[in-house]
């Protein structure tokens, strides 16, 4: 069976004692920036990636997998305990957990998301071995003109489920786009937008943009915040819930963690959208709705397990189509890209060992975060204490350093405080980072396939259409990109982002 | 609020702005013909659709109007780009042990609280980390005082 094969493939890589340690290190280094308000998995994996030039490409990507499933671990504790949300994924379960914990059960809560989340990356886990094959397989079958097409859906729907204006959004891909091109044209070797610098032949470095935009212009904006803790922390007792507190967290996890499955694979889904579909749900579904925002359990089992869950199987486009849904996706791809693996469906194919030693990595990941939340769940607490005044200089100071040892090149340490100065006016401006690094990641890929499509068809535009994949594909971006523009659905969405901000 | 000071319209006017600069740079680069493109091509086709999109922002955010820009506070993304920038200059014409004074003593006047004492023990602490981190561990090609180590 070629399946049992490529597990215990995967499995006997993930298991050697170096790509333990790696997931290990994520997996410590994801609960604690989880815990950590004002830093989230995006800044952090930009931080990060200069790193993991330094080690083997499955132990980085490792490491990176599991600092991102290792926020949603960490922040769902502070979120419970001090009612603090240390991701975006586990604001709504400050809801619910919280109030658990107020009445005494903290433990419960605690255990619960906890367990509930392993179950729910292990249901991740085993949807991303089904249909990581036939996907890839699918994908083998793409010309030139059907993948141009899947990265314009893949990009339109990564912007109608971001928030806020749409047209900002599209506009804001573009931008990234343009920012692709910079360096050396692949085909006919021209400079193109190098001013003459010879750092920007190669193109603009990934790192020092994502760090710019996301790590730099984050502690800009905490800053100016005011970034402070309040609320006491709450005592954790016992850590068991008690038998009817299990029947009534069972099925909610379920649901949650087949819903967030679902969302997480969609484009621009992912843990965050998954949490807060699943609590809604939950409420609907609920005989007494009343019960949610004062401690009902379903309100923490379900979204809890349901951005797990999203975490796991949002990484299906990008392991097999080489499509990033979310920024911390485009974060994986760039490491990819830095270690001199084109992502898309020829990974399978031609790194067995990566691909299913990362999904392996997964589940082993899950299972350490289990060990490291729960009985640990103090020192946890005590990292909360450190103010943001001795953090922020600190994340300052590791961007530096890691853009630098990039290329050895104090260039690159330039670009960041240069990309720290737009993602700040992106901020103040209500424009989107992520849109824009989708488009960066996707840009110089889409330019190749489109130029390559356009010579195969002889100039003829008409290839998209009467290509059927790639007619569907657009035919699918057209109707997404309609359907914005429908008054309902505007009204509905406007109004998923500001229970999200509230 | 002057509704050309909104969020929308000054949004509109960076797209414009890198669109028209992306055009004025490209403008060179060979255009090619639709079958063989040049590499001028692509940029000029993304660089017009960024322009149209940009009008388009301007033009929504002047007519339904839009959120007001937040009041900027200059100083921390300015005490941070500095840092930044001074961290860029010495790290390898000094070496860590400066860059990461100056770095760390500017991010932290950045910050509402500056006490003296806790930016020299947050200083020391750092310094040490990452000498250990990076140096030895890792075993970075740096200097850490440059003549010195």
């Amino acid at each position: 069976m070629d399946l049992l094969d490529n597990l215990t493939l995967g499995f006997s890589v993930a298991l050697s004692f170096q790509n333990l340690t790696y997931a290990l290190l994520g997996c410590i280094l994801g609960t604690l920036i989880g815990v950590l308000p004002g830093i989230g998995p995006v800044a952090t994996i930009a931080m990060l990636l200069p790193i993991t030039f330094h080690l083997p490409p499955t132990a980085s990507l490792i490491m990176l997998a599991g600092i991102y499933y290792g926020a949603a671990y960490g922040g769902s504790t502070t979120s419970i305990l001090v009612n603090l949300p240390g991701e975006a994924s586990s604001v709504v379960t400050c809801l619910d957990g919280y109030q658990m914990a107020r009445n005494g059960r903290a433990g419960a809560a605690l255990s619960i998301s906890a367990v509930g989340s392993f179950f729910a990356g292990t249901v991740g886990t085993i949807i991303i071995v089904m249909f990581a094959e036939p996907l890839t397989r699918m994908a083998q079958k793409f010309g030139p003109a059907d993948y141009c097409s899947l990265m314009a859906l893949g990009l339109v729907a990564a912007v109608i489920l971001a928030s806020g204006s749409v047209v900002k959004a599209i506009a804001m891909v573009f931008l990234g786009l343009l920012f692709g091109l910079v360096g050396t044209d692949v085909n006919t070797g021209a400079q193109r937008f190098t001013f003459d610098l010879p750092e920007l032949s190669d193109g603009i470095d990934f790192a020092p943009i994502a760090m710019g935009l996301f790590g730099i212009a984050e502690i800009v904006v905490n800053l100016e915040r005011h970034l402070t803790r309040t609320g006491g922390t709450i005592k954790v007792t016992s850590l068991w819930p008690t038998m009817e507190e299990v029947r009534r967290a069972v099925p909610a996890a379920l649901r949650g963690t087949f819903l967030g499955a679902a969302l997480g694979v969609l484009p621009g889904g992912g843990p965050t959208l998954g949490a807060f579909s699943a609590y809604t749900l939950e409420k609907r579904l609920s005989k007494n709705p009343g019960q949610f925002g004062k401690g009902a359990v379903e309100g923490v089992a379900a979204p809890e397990a349901a951005n797990n869950a999203a975490a796991q199987t949002s990484f299906i486009p990008m392991l097999t189509l080489g499509i990033p849904s979310n920024a911390v996706m485009a974060l994986m791809v760039g490491a990819m890209i830095i270690q001199g693996i084109q992502p898309g469906p020829e990974v399978m194919t031609k790194k067995p060992d990566l691909f299913w030693g990362m999904i392996a990595s997964m589940w082993i990941g899950n299972a350490m975060l289990v060990v490291i939340n729960l009985p640990m769940i103090g020192i946890w607490v005590k990292l909360l204490t450190v103010p943001y005044r001795f953090l922020a200089p600190a994340i300052l100071l590791f961007c530096c350093i890691g853009a630098y040892s990039l290329q050895n090149s104090t260039f690159h340490v330039m670009q960041v405080a240069v990309f720290g100065v737009l993602g700040y006016v992106f901020v103040k401006l209500g424009c989107e980072g992520a849109p824009f690094l989708l488009g960066l990641v996707l840009g110089p890929q889409m330019e190749e396939y489109f130029r390559r499509a356009m010579l195969l068809s002889r100039g003829d535009p008409m290839v998209f259409l009467e290509r059927p994949i790639s007619l569907g594909l657009l035919i699918t971006t057209a109707l997404l990109l309609l359907l914005m523009a429908l008054p309902s659905f505007k009204k509905a969405r406007k109004e998923a982002f500001v229970e999200e901000e509230g | 609020m002057n509704r050309f000071l909104s969020k929308d319209f000054l949004s509109g006017l960076m797209f414009i702005g890198f669109g028209l600069i992306a055009l004025y740079f490209g403008q060179k680069l060979a255009l090619g013909t639709p079958v063989r493109m040049g590499p001028g091509y692509v940029p000029r086709m993304l660089s017009l659709t960024l322009l149209g999109l940009g009008a388009l922002v301007c033009i929504v955010a002047v007519v339904s109007g839009s959120d007001p820009v937040e009041r900027l506070k200059w100083k921390p993304i300015t005490l941070v780009t500095i840092g930044i920038i001074c961290f860029g200059l010495l790290f390898e014409r000094a070496g860590l042990i400066p860059a990461l004074i100056v770095l760390v003593t500017i991010a932290s006047l950045a910050g509402e609280e500056f006490k003296l004492t806790e930016v020299i023990g947050l200083i020391v602490t750092l310094a040490v980390l990452c000498t250990l981190v990076f140096k030895v561990g890792l075993g970075m090609n740096i200097y850490i005082l440059r003549g010195v180590w």
